[in-house]
């Protein structure tokens, strides 16, 4: 781990473009879904995604291997996301909604292989909750995904979205409960 | 009274179910570095109904999420890096401008250097021979080092002249 961090911290000092070509393939899924996350908008995210490998490219200096490079590539992607709702409207991570209002939508095809009910239900599930994540705070959805999606420790959580290690279980726990109360009201 | 510290210990509970982690939501051993936390979370979802049903819907809450699909298409990925290897491209284009201007400013700074002391020392003896005062040949030092400059400002300001002057007629 440490081994492949430092590998990439040297790759990106020296600006090499076929590292950066295996990082965009190994990463790609995982950082659309964080920026769909934050964004909720599959245009503005697949926009984001594109800068954040820019400024991964013109700043890959900065990294120093210490930690994952995800933990550093979600927080880049983080604080392009933060500078464009800055732009858009200065107030919180909410300005990253639809420009009409309307819910986003996490839906696309989905992959892998089971049974047509398993996938079903699976897809029917997977809808429920990304429609329930449409209606939480672009904060608490972003540590639900970094939490539950991504796996991260609650430290690497905090230094994505900097903010202090109380928020962020804060936001996790309120997350959960806030998503919890709305599946529960949907299903009735 | 009692509903407060009821109220309390869920809360607690629905706290440590929420950061156990997505692997320890429904494992039995929730907190791993936290053992009375675990034996207190235990005690508490052995009796309480409404936490252990939030805990529940948290672990298919947390699998309904890991199995959101979303995919990066491939043309996504293509012109992303087409992208990156561009401005990759631009940037050791740069960087390999600026690394010549500096060598080209090192090698002027050198040379104007090393003639200065060559062009001093052709003054001095210049002088010598002509049996000038040293104030007068270091003088003509001077004049001829600025010569150059005082020229190309010359042109420059004559060159803004000529086009100042042009574009008036043409207005006129």
């Amino acid at each position: 781990m440490a081994q492949e961090s430092t590998e990439i911290a040297r790759g990106l000092r020296r600006r090499d473009p076929d590292l950066l070509d295996r990082l965009i393939e190994q990463y790609q899924h995982r950082l659309l879904r964080y920026l769909m996350s934050l964004t909720g908008r599959r245009e503005l995210a697949e926009d984001l995604f594109q800068e954040t490998w820019i400024r991964v490219l013109e700043r890959g200096h900065q990294f120093n291997g210490k930690f994952a490079f995800s933990t550093w590539l979600f927080a880049v992607a983080h604080n392009l996301a933060i500078d464009h709702m800055r732009r858009k409207q200065p107030s919180s991570l909410d300005g990253l909604m639809n420009d009409n209002g309307e819910e986003a939508s996490f839906d696309v095809p989905a992959t892998g292989r089971a049974s047509a009910f398993d996938l079903t239900l699976q897809r029917e599930q997977s809808e429920h909750i990304a429609a329930g994540m449409q209606h939480l705070p672009a904060e608490y959805r972003e540590a639900l995904v970094l939490r539950f999606q991504e796996g991260m420790s609650l430290d690497e959580i905090a230094s994505v979205a900097r903010v202090p290690l109380g928020t962020v279980k804060s936001r996790i726990y309120r997350g959960l409960s806030s998503l919890e109360q709305w599946l529960k009201g949907a299903q009735l | 009274m009692s509903s407060i510290s009821n109220n309390d210990a869920h809360e607690r509970a629905r706290k440590l179910i929420a950061l156990a982690g997505p692997d320890a939501l429904s494992a039995s051993d929730r907190l791993s570095d936290q053992p009375l936390s675990n034996a207190w979370l235990a005690a508490h979802l052995a009796t309480c109904a409404s936490c252990r049903a939030f805990a529940e819907n948290a672990a298919e809450m947390v699998r309904g999420l890991r199995t959101i699909p979303i995919a990066a298409e491939r043309s996504l990925v293509s012109t992303t890096q087409i992208k990156v290897r561009r401005r990759a491209l631009e940037l050791q284009h740069h960087r390999e401008r600026v690394w010549l201007v500096s060598i080209s400013c090192a090698a002027v700074t050198l040379c104007a250097l090393l003639s200065a002391a060559i062009l001093w020392h052709g003054f001095e003896w210049l002088g010598s021979r002509a049996h000038l005062a040293s104030s007068v040949w270091q003088v003509g030092f001077l004049v001829f080092c600025m010569m150059p400059a005082l020229v190309a400002a010359i042109l420059l300001l004559a060159k803004d002249r000529h086009l100042a002057d042009h574009s008036g007629s043409y207005e006129g």
